[in-house]
């Protein structure tokens, strides 16, 4: 049915819309303009109640007998350790000698598969490693019934 | 009186600059200002190497972490790969319960704390990977669980907070 004054409602809808959708694109802006902040790590701030107390520990005094054994058992663990360290570097240097020589030697025998060979590894990555444990899992354990919650503090901006 | 007053000296003379003395003092450090948080250009790599790799160390315990993170760095500097990042992941907290034997309630038995550790590289030789995975295997502490991936945009921001509210405007705009 046809009116004599159409309605009016149109326009204004269209203006408060324009008008909201400016207002939220202001908010945005505002927000974007504040650049993103890491989450703060807990394992570097140090809790309160470590460095307001006041207890001090007493040691007992050593004997120089004791001393001086500890100082000696410090320079053996000192070499040990040394040539620990001494023989993984060799071992890595021969690795990567043993296959430098073996890729020579592939490239005289065909260089279409030295060159397949030098190419990455696409299914090397993700590499997932469980870490050894001190006592493997036993065979016939029932564990208890229970749950994990997982409680970790969410940082919003 | 007016001629003695005047401190202008001649380019040419050698008495130019003979009133600076700012040269002498000791060089202020212009103030820091805190710097954007801005992600770096995530390297795809070329045939022979490897782009931006993370290297990431999980565990309960925190200063086996963080030796076994700082071995890591140390072994790449000697072996001349070249580290872009070492940085540590949120620590994640989990309360685990447990049913008691009579009765129905649960039991708080422990409170444990996940901490994880990140060395990225850039510009592993794809004929050295395998030998460097070979030594960090060798390494591996007890207890630590080692995942060696490729650098993605989602690991960068998984580090950054939440902002729920840009999320939610942006979610009503589209």
């Amino acid at each position: 049915p046809c009116r004599a004054q159409p309605k009016k409602k149109k326009k204004v809808d269209v203006k408060k819309e324009q008008a909201q959708k400016e207002r939220m694109k202001k908010r945005i802006k505002k927000l974007e303009k504040a650049a993103p902040e890491l989450i703060p790590i807990e394992d570097f701030i140090t809790p309160l109640k470590y460095s307001e107390s006041n207890r001090v520990r007493s040691l007992p005094a050593l004997s120089p007998e004791e001393s001086e054994r500890r100082v000696l058992l410090l320079k053996k663990w000192c070499l040990f350790k040394q040539k620990q360290d001494e023989a993984e570097k060799k071992a890595i240097k021969a690795l990567v000698e043993s296959q430098q020589e073996a890729l020579k030697e592939l490239r005289l025998e065909s260089e279409e598969l030295y060159q397949a060979a030098i190419r990455r590894d696409e299914g090397l990555f993700p590499f997932e490693r469980d870490g050894p444990s001190y006592t493997p899992p036993l065979p016939g354990y029932d564990p208890p019934e229970g749950k994990c919650v997982d409680i970790t503090k969410v940082y919003t901006q | 009186d007016a001629l003695l007053g005047c401190h202008r000296s001649y380019r040419s003379r050698p008495t130019h600059g003979i009133g600076k003395f700012k040269y002498l003092l000791p060089q202020e450090v212009p103030k820091k200002r805190k710097e954007k948080v801005q992600m770096k250009e995530i390297s795809a790599g070329t045939e022979y190497q490897y782009g931006d790799v993370n290297i990431q160390m999980t565990s309960y315990d925190l200063c086996l972490v963080e030796h076994f993170a700082q071995y890591v760095h140390r072994l790449c500097n000697r072996l001349s790969i070249r580290v872009n990042e070492s940085y540590a992941m949120p620590t994640k907290t989990n309360e685990v319960l447990f049913l008691e034997e009579r009765g129905s309630k649960m039991q708080l038995d422990a409170v444990l704390t996940t901490h994880q550790r990140v060395v990225q590289i850039r510009g592993l030789s794809s004929t050295f990977a395998p030998i460097l995975l070979e030594i960090l295997q060798s390494n591996q502490p007890e207890g630590v669980h080692l995942l060696v991936k490729q650098h993605t945009e989602a690991d960068f921001k998984s580090r950054l907070k939440s902002r729920p509210e840009l999320e939610e405007l942006l979610a009503q705009m589209s």
